[in-house]
């Protein structure tokens, strides 16, 4: 492009600073920042706006580009990963080369973190966006990088999420792969019992699905298989799958959706007094139980069951110094969501069962928060359960006294007196925690979240794409939620996935390394160091008339992190976009002040 | 009559509609996005900042308005009403009217000189009436597109803007012009009205100036409010004392709201921790029944929120009334302690509503509702975008009140649905 052979004084550099609102210029000074780096050399123009991401924002860039020749971008704005394509779009769309384009983060790294020195903050404002021009005149224009797609999507579980994603997938012309560990597809639904809002057997919805997935011959169905390695990258995974015979099959794929689910919170031994006696349940257990107990009478095991105490919050909603921590040394602070309405759905189906049995609740919160959910709270009150809130800092208690079960709790509803109440059977409403994927996201790497479901890139501008490009996550493998709010995430996942795939090709990035041929010496240290197998490799080629070892490097693979610059001796590696050269520059820029 | 040809038409450019228009135009189909006004957002774009990572909603929003404007599938048909939809034998047929600006969109550069001279003051409805703009005037800092729009009712005819404008815009005589669009499927966005303030009687929300509504208190903390910080609406005195009744607007039937409104915890507890924020010696009450925190990250936003010294108390609040002052007075029955209702003054109180729908009327479409008016789901276990309607679907707060996060994971999934299900047909008339 001729833009490589622009000489320093054809290079014209246009900064825009943005406010963000105010969340940057309620601390830093945005007229000094602008009147000083209009001084700056190669600096044409420098303007400021409220919200540069905006319409009018980005149009000052355009019209720049389009009107003054600007042909080198500096934004000051919010993090990077946030609307950094933003950027590059509106740069691409005014015709310039969209990678001429440096951002400053003045938010997360200036304004957010000096909010009680605001001149120390305007001061490093300007000297980052000073660094960021003089590391911008050394940028030469790049172009994506374009890799073919497989057009086959890899659905990981075969739960409700995974069913729905394969089927909109599949509907949308994409074949599809499904690898669930089990024997059946269905996941949890594969029990006894109904579910809330519809009220229908768990096992119906499950057949619902299976029958649309079995006679789709654009989805092929893996059960009892275990994924035992994943590799390539965005367009072109690598997927072996150990089948039930031990076969290995080999598979390739496009994109992969993540629905690997949740698992029931299981109780240490004692936990309420779980394991201490057969009449404490988890919820799940006892749904099974209800819906296999017929008759006038309630009885399990040979006792009659006249009463039931059902306790929430077990496993979820915990606090440090007040619950045991988890194996790894955490407890789970988040709400499952669901415990409290398929609670007490399940307490509705008891007392239609046996209305005679009594039926105590205790509880912090009622999160009844669905559109029908809160018509089943109050079924509840009509059919007599009696509801015990608890403080948010205290347990109830439980001791066995001869067959009975004994609670005692703190009441706020009765001006918080102590209360005992002795009931049969205890149902714990045990909550979700992530399910054990330690192998998926280690083949993948994966993020976590502070709760250890998986991370989303944003909850509000990527809530199911992962931090792995052609990687995306659907229900509960992100965090708790209802098979309808597991529906809605699956079929989005499906959705971004079927838009990678639309295209024959997908871009990515090209901050990637780059080798000088004529200075490696084929020595092999980055290979050494690369922590992605297959990005870089040492090869052969001919130079010149001679034969020579030197680096090669897959830019579909390489993930740009840079660790092989870092252990060149010969400085014959190096990172387009983030060149050795334009930091010792940047740095040059800021110590200079 | 104007006739346009597109794939997919999106009722409603809320962070629903947004959504679920740039995944069908990415996904390579044409779409035709409605909105009545005369900007897109919806209504997160005039809220302050968002939980629960309390990013700053127009730095959500805008990008996402600005992707739209410029997406070559996506035609961006703002101030647009639509009268009445058919379904026919291939799809659908929308009627719909573009209300005039009164301007000449085509020449407008923006340059607000109009707004700058016009005499006329009226109220701001995006302020929601706490500041008055220009009987002409561009909806607010960051609308999507940037036109002005003049006020016919409220104009006196001065002539000023016509005589200030460099492009001859102004056009006082311009028509509604009527629109014919042709779609394949629809996607209902409409999002959600929240509960009126006088709903219940009891709060006399509407005679007392210091008793305000969630979304005020939004404009009250945005960056780009209306007075740069948070005063109260009577006399202009920063409050000492700020009040949350939660469940105002929900769970009660005696208004016809019974259902949870899923946010109204989690907007009260924002919304107390940005004002501690913004006034570190206010202090701070939530009156509630149960903290519906139940969301990815939310229980732990709670608990930061009770660290941050926030008073969570339940009770009920049975009335509100006012002092000569006009300070709130609530009439509070406690729940925590035995003790007979007290009567507790706050220098402002904030009613946190519900979420009712904005649209229950689908002109003409036979779309089956729920008794509290939102759109019905045909099988909730099967497809949850999926109305009664093969071809339409359903998503955002239209189809139940919902937070964010919930509602742009449930637009991607009305977008797949209306993607496949153009496919399927396309496929079967090959
Ligand atoms: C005070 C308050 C604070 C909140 N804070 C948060 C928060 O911090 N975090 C969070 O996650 N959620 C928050 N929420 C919830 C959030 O506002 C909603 O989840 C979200 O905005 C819903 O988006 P939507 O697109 O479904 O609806 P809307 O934003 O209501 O969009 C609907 C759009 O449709 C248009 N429309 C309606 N009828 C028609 C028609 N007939 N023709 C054409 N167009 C039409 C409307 O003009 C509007 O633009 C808050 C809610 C409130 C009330
Ligand atoms: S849904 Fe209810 S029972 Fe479950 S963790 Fe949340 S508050 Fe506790
Ligand atoms: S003609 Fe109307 S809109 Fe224009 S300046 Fe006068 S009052 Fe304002
Ligand atoms: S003065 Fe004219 S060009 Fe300027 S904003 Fe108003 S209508 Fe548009
Ligand atoms: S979210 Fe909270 S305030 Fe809103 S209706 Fe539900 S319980 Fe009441």
């Amino acid at each position: 492009m001729s833009d490589n052979n622009l000489n320093e004084a054809q290079k014209r550099v246009g900064v825009y600073v943005c406010h963000c609102g105010g969340n940057i210029s309620d601390v830093v000074d945005i007229k000094k920042i602008v009147d000083e780096i209009s001084k700056y050399h190669s600096v044409v123009v420098a303007r400021d706006y409220v919200f540069m991401c905006s319409s009018n924002g980005q149009s000052l860039i355009e019209d720049d580009i389009k009107n003054m020749g600007i042909n080198r971008i500096v934004v000051a704005a919010c993090m990077p990963s946030l609307h950094e394509l933003t950027f590059r779009n509106a740069i691409q769309r005014a015709g310039l080369n969209p990678y001429l384009y440096e951002h400053i983060n003045i938010r997360e790294q200036v304004s957010w973190v000096h909010k009680d020195n605001p001149q120390g903050a305007t001061s490093k404002a300007i000297l980052l966006i000073k660094a960021g021009v003089e590391k911008v005149l050394m940028q030469d224009p790049l172009n994506a990088i374009r890799v073919n797609a497989e057009h086959r999507v890899l659905i990981i579980g075969g739960g409700i999420s995974g069913m729905r994603a394969a089927v909109s997938s599949a509907d949308n012309g994409i074949e599809v792969v499904i690898v669930e560990k089990e024997k059946k597809l269905g996941g949890k639904l594969n029990r006894d019992g109904y579910v809330y809002p519809s009220d229908e057997k768990a096992v119906d919805i499950v057949n619902k699905f299976s029958k649309k997935i079995l006679s789709n011959p654009l989805i092929k169905v893996y059960t009892e298989s275990e994924i035992i390695n994943i590799g390539g990258y965005v367009g072109n995974f690598d997927i072996k799958i150990k089948k039930t015979d031990g076969d290995i099959d080999n598979i390739k794929a496009g994109s992969i959706i993540v629905a690997t689910g949740f698992d029931h919170y299981m109780p240490y031994d004692g936990e309420y007094g779980y394991k201490k006696s057969d009449y404490v349940l988890r919820l799940k257990e006892f749904i099974e139980l209800l819906s296999k107990s017929d008759g006038l009478e309630f009885v399990f095991k040979g006792k009659k069951i006249n009463s039931i105490g059902f306790i929430h919050c077990v496993g979820s909603r915990q606090n440090e110094g007040i619950d045991a921590p988890q194996a790894d040394g955490k407890v789970n602070e988040y709400c499952s969501r669901v415990c409290c309405t398929s609670g007490i759905y399940t307490m509705n189906k008891l007392k239609e069962k046996f209305p005679d049995v009594n039926v105590y609740d205790v509880y912090a919160d009622i999160r009844t928060y669905g559109m029908e959910s809160e018509s089943l709270y109050e079924i509840a009150s009509k059919h007599d359960v009696i509801f015990f809130r608890r403080p948010l800092d205290e347990r109830p208690q439980i001791t066995f006294e001869g067959d009975k079960i004994k609670i005692t709790t703190t009441d706020i509803l009765s001006f918080n007196e102590r209360l005992e109440m002795e009931v049969d059977m205890l149902v714990l409403l045990t909550g979700m925690k992530p399910s054990e994927i330690d192998d998926i996201s280690g083949y993948l790497k994966l993020s976590k979240s502070t709760n250890r479901f998986l991370q989303e890139v944003h909850p509000k501008l990527r809530p199911v794409e992962m931090n792995i490009n052609g990687v995306f996550a659907a229900g509960t493998s992100l965090s708790p939620m209802d098979i309808t709010e597991s529906l809605q995430s699956a079929q989005t996942a499906a959705m971004k996935s079927a838009i990678l795939l639309s295209n024959p090709d997908i871009p990515l990035d090209p901050f990637v390394a780059v080798v000088d041929e004529e200075r490696c010496t084929g020595c092999g240290r980055c290979v050494e160091e690369c922590l992605y197998s297959g990005a870089v490799t040492i090869t052969e080629k001919t130079i010149d008339g001679n034969i020579k070892k030197v680096a090669y490097v897959n830019p579909a693979m390489c993930k740009g992190c840079g660790a092989c610059v870092a252990v060149c001796s010969e400085r014959a590696i190096d990172l387009n976009g983030s060149r050795l050269s334009q930091f010792e520059a940047m740095i040059d820029a800021i110590v200079k002040e | 009559m104007k006739e346009i040809n597109i794939d997919v038409a999106v009722i409603g450019s809320g962070i629903a509609g947004l959504e679920a228009s740039l995944d069908v135009a990415d996904a390579g189909y044409k779409v035709a996005l409605i909105e009545k006004s005369p900007s897109i957002g919806g209504r997160m774009i005039s809220l302050s900042k968002v939980f629960p990572t309390l990013d700053c909603a127009s730095c959500i929003t805008t990008p996402k308005m600005a992707a739209v404007s410029h997406h070559p599938f996506i035609n961006m048909m703002t101030y647009t009403e639509v009268r009445e939809i058919k379904k026919n034998d291939d799809g659908f047929d929308l009627y719909a009217i573009k209300k005039p600006r009164y301007i000449n969109e085509g020449e407008c550069i923006s340059c607000k000189k109009c707004e700058e001279v016009c005499p006329v003051y009226i109220e701001d409805d995006f302020e929601h009436e706490l500041s008055p703009k220009k009987a002409i005037s561009i909806p607010f800092t960051n609308a999507v597109p940037q036109l002005p729009v003049l006020d016919m009712n409220k104009c006196i005819r001065c002539g000023a803007c016509a005589r200030i404008c460099p492009k001859d815009c102004i056009d006082y005589l311009q028509k509604a012009e009527e629109i014919h669009i042709k779609a394949h499927s629809v996607i209902i966005s409409t999002g959600y009205d929240i509960t009126p303030m006088n709903a219940k009687k009891e709060y006399n929300a509407i005679s007392i100036p210091n008793v305000i509504s969630p979304l005020q208190m939004e404009r009250l903390l945005a960056p780009h409010g209306p007075y740069g910080k948070v005063i109260r609406p009577s006399d202009g005195k920063i409050p000492e004392s700020i009040a949350y009744v939660q469940c105002a607007g929900s769970r009660d039937k005696s208004i016809g709201v019974p259902y949870c409104s899923r946010v109204c915890c989690m907007y009260a507890i924002k919304q107390a921790m940005l004002l501690s924020g913004s006034l570190p010696l206010a202090d701070i009450t939530i009156y509630y029944m149960d903290i519906r925190a139940f969301g990815k990250g939310y229980e732990e936003f709670y608990s930061e929120a009770r660290a941050m010294g926030i008073n969570f108390v339940k009770a009920k609040v049975a009335r509100i009334t006012a002092d000569e002052k006009g300070s709130p007075v609530l009439r509070i029955e406690h729940q925590e302690e035995a003790s007979k209702p007290k009567e507790i003054k706050h220098d402002l109180v904030v009613l946190s509503q519900g979420m009712i729908p904005a649209v229950r009327d689908f002109l003409g479409l036979d779309l089956e509702i729920n008794e509290y008016g939102f759109v019905s789901s045909r099988d909730k276990t099967l497809n949850p975008s999926q109305t009664n309607i093969d071809g339409v679907f359903v998503c955002g707060v239209a189809r139940g009140p919902k937070d964010i996060p919930d509602t742009i994971a449930d637009a991607g999934s009305a977008a797949v649905s209306a993607v496949n299900y153009i496919k399927s047909i396309k496929g079967k008339s090959l």
